[in-house]
């Protein structure tokens, strides 16, 4: 979880003397030298797959990275984008080959086997380097997926100008581990919904910045447009319109172009709340649904939640859980457990006749419900993750493998890690995304974001994975992700409002502490500037951070400039 | 400013009654008659122009409404999207034709020509009816630019469901008269560039809620991507680079292309603070040039407004630039003068000590100048309310003033007796609300925190504070985006479909009824034209949760 590191003493004399000493890099890798020498690309450069049996997937990587080395055609930030680089461009050499080859002991799987195997046992590292004399550049890993990782920080490297592609820090050596498993980021399509091209392009772009997780908050109370062979009516009811379902092939097209790009798909069905569009279908199963005043029973509207404590609401759940975590890689499925609002059930005759019949308390029926649905997905092979409610408000027996992800606040990890569970970091003080877009309920022209204001990509960038835990506890965090909630976006905001903030929790959980020394805003920003501009070249349109005259000028707009 | 209106008793018999009582019209109109029958478009539906030697962008914009009618495909924002519909549908007459026409005595003009015209002398009116039985709609305008403002209003009428084109409401009949003459957006493109093809969609979107004042922020401290044709250096030392720069071209077809939807294009050239990129040209003209450390926003750098030759360089630029621009008015700024750049500033020190006078004099001598300059030429000059309420520069009366540092500094700038534009920031900024945007300070914040919401904006009551004796000086308001976080990529969504707040306050005023604008009444509509607007390929920001968009009030806060 924290390899050990050093800092790479060449890096820090160019970075200080060097006016091209902005690296490019993001998440900057866990050791890197960097010399003072310009050093083209050749046009004639090519990819070297030296891979026995290397799987399709990496080949269609090698050619995405061929496509962007040509295509990028980012100027460098700075007045003028590079034009004062010609004269040390002409006498430069030149690169004409990268040679991709894996370990000697290492096995040759696709990608997207890879990037699914469980957190912990996936091989994300690999070394780069690059000679200033031109001579041929190497890549090597200990997996498809590592030599994808590396891939991608080879193609942060190279800028544009006057139809040359180059870098001025030749020679160059990276070794990089990441230093925490999970590096996510998710999105609720239930609130508002995402065409697969959308989600496409998301993916794309959470893999230039080495975001490793896409945690899909598919359903919810509005809408639950996710196709079940199974259920087909949760779809045909739940859906917003019969356009706007993920069909059971959208979904293995997502995850395998997701796996494709070393993404795992980490799918949430939440439950036993946030279901009430489930009544649509199944309305004995969905007590208070729509009920009114929907301040009573829910955090926002639809109110209805699931009838946990019947034995037929039971099985139906585990029964739609195992069946959508089935037609998935991941070894991973959340049933969620967020938000559960117990005023729904108090006059709900259903669930009080089922509790008085059993002699069973609301909380005891949970308990059962949970290990009920988290049973029948261990029975399959997965291992469930929940929303931290289900520790700490809910007292629910859970398998020690389960893992909790904090949402609520920052200060809430420390009491999940102390009852031993491993958590991942999300909280909306720091990393929800939707913050700040002001209320979006209705009659309420005062209202204000729940978790105003907005969080910045710096805000986010000093969240410390680590903060009020003590040593022997670092090993339970896996890392972490920016999250958003989507009541006030759609396709339309989609790239604007999720990048390149969610760049920060990128490098927080890659590169933690590079060469030993924390995470710096005033360091970062040039470089969130660098991304920023080559996602643009890359069609995304990440919103802009500052004036473009700040982003030729680093640290010119840093608030003690 | 204040018509008198009158409640269309149909109307609010119809929307208490109908499910389908939505009205999808934004801003709604003056006066409003609706029935309850079911209307179709028929599909060789026409446009029967009767408007003797009618002006080609006339024709335009009748081309681009029998476009919109039949690619709107809008379903109506219900559950099911229009499914219910079909059984009224089956018995409903069908549309065949809008027939437009002058009010006798009424001039063809292009509706470009109109739509420059001096403020209050413009003829945005119209009515509108369109009967139940399937016989010629009718749209009658006094000009050709009233005419365009009832074709938008036409197209915002129709839903679609399984290929028909229909209305609910018929029989339909609307006049319809802007509240206020002034209604505009206010776009900063100098902190980051926007291409022509997003200004151009913006233009689109503006004249789908009647807005019709493109206030064009245009050059700033960080870049000057404004090509003036006889200082040709501005734009070439002071643009980001030379793909992002308005050439003299673009703006022509960007100010004919506002024109002919109704809208003025009125261009600021911030003078004189807010210019330290004509330093990059011009060194001896701009004091404290990128000097550090800075009270504002980086960089540094203002005119030295007290020396002749630079009050000279700027009355003479500001007047080429107005003179390529057919608008009666034109912006000199004149916000967030910062006096500490002239203390150490030798030049400025010099001037003022060898003819004894003050910076404030100095100020108001610059600020005679070049509003002299453009008063001869023709141009009725706007500048920020610091400009009236800080430096106290005597300024020509018919001088606009724009509010903007808060809703509470309307009143001493009326008091004044000039006329106001409303953009107060803490209603109207778009770009409120973000975090803040310099490096190195993550725990700062947006200076105008919280983020503005299109109900907030709504709330916004353009006669607060003042007397009945000074509403006539209002003119109008607009909602602003300054770009220090904005660009292209975030345009669309920053902008739609919180502009459409000041749209309607500044057209509307009131409800048909009478009654004041209501934020609970007006969400179901705003829903209607931002979904119109996703039609027609823009991005603006979805609201709530679909869920809430098919349920009328059904995520009111109380619902």
């Amino acid at each position: 979880m924290a390899p050990s590191r050093y800092v790479g003493l060449l890096a820090f004399v160019a970075a200080s003397i060097l006016p091209s000493g902005v690296l490019a890099l993001w998440p900057i890798p866990t050791n890197l030298e960097t010399g003072t020498t310009a050093l083209t690309v050749s046009p004639s450069f090519y990819f070297d797959v030296q891979v026995e049996g290397a799987p399709a997937d990496l080949y269609e990587a090698v050619d995405q990275a061929q496509y962007y080395l040509e295509t990028d055609q980012l100027g460098r930030l700075v007045v003028g984008r590079g034009a004062n680089d010609t004269a040390a461009l002409a006498s430069a050499k030149t690169l004409s080959c990268l040679q991709l080859s894996l370990t000697s002991s290492a096995t040759v799987e696709p990608i997207a086997s890879e990037a699914v195997k469980p957190l912990g046992t996936r091989s994300e590292e690999y070394e780069l380097t690059i000679p200033a004399d031109g001579s041929t550049a190497t890549l090597t890993a200990n997996s498809t997926l590592g030599l994808y990782r590396g891939l991608t920080t080879f193609n942060q490297l190279f800028y544009y100008y006057g139809g040359v592609t180059y870098t001025l820090l030749a020679p160059i050596a990276i070794t990089d581990t990441p230093a925490y498993p999970f590096r996510g980021l998710a999105l609720d399509t239930s609130r508002n919904y995402y065409p697969v091209t959308d989600i496409l392009r998301t993916l794309d772009a959470m893999s230039w910045v080495k975001i490793n997780t896409f945690h899909w908050h598919i359903t919810d109370s509005q809408s639950f447009p996710l196709e079940v062979a199974q259920y087909p009516e949760l779809a045909m009811n739940g859906a917003y319109s019969a356009t706007e379902v993920y069909t059971e092939s959208d979904i293995q097209y997502i995850v395998q172009y997701a796996g494709a790009r070393g993404i795992d798909v980490l799918m949430e069905i939440d439950t036993p709340g946030h279901t009430a569009i489930i009544g649509a279908t199944y309305p004995d199963y969905v007590a208070c649904f729509d009920a009114t005043p929907w301040a009573t029973y829910a955090n926002e509207p639809p109110a209805g939640q699931l009838r946990f404590a019947l034995p037929e609401v039971m099985n139906f759940t585990a029964s739609l859980l195992v069946d959508i975590a089935n037609t998935l890689p991941s070894c991973y499925i959340s049933t969620g457990g967020d938000e559960l609002n117990t005023n729904c059930y108090v006059n709900d005759t259903l669930t009080q006749m089922q509790l008085n019949s059993t002699n069973t308390t609301l909380n005891d029926a949970l308990s059962t419900f949970t290990q009920t649905t988290h049973n029948a997905l261990i029975a399959t092979g997965k291992t469930p993750v929940v929303w931290e409610e289900m520790v700490l408000d809910w007292n629910i027996t859970l398998s020690n493998e389960t893992i909790v992800m904090v949402w609520i606040s920052s200060e809430d990890a420390l009491a999940v890690v102390e009852k031993g569970f491993r958590i991942v970091q999300v909280p909306s003080n720091y990393f929800y995304l939707d913050c700040g877009g002001g209320g979006w309920l209705g009659d309420y022209p005062a209202g204000n974001s729940w978790c105003d204001p907005f969080k910045t990509w710096s805000e986010a960038y000093t969240f410390d994975p680590l903060a009020n835990l003590t040593e022997s506890q670092y090993s339970l965090v896996l890392g972490g992700q920016q999250a958003l909630w989507s009541e006030q976006s759609g396709p339309q905001n989609l790239d604007p409002i999720v990048w390149p903030r969610a760049a920060a929790s990128a490098e927080i959980f890659w590169s933690a502490q590079p060469g030993g020394t924390p995470l710096n805003v005033t360091e970062a920003l040039p470089r969130l500037h660098d991304i920023r501009y080559r996602m643009v070249q890359r069609g995304l349109n990440p919103i802009q951070l500052q004036p473009q005259w700040c982003a030729l000028r680093p640290d010119a707009c840093d608030l003690t400039a």
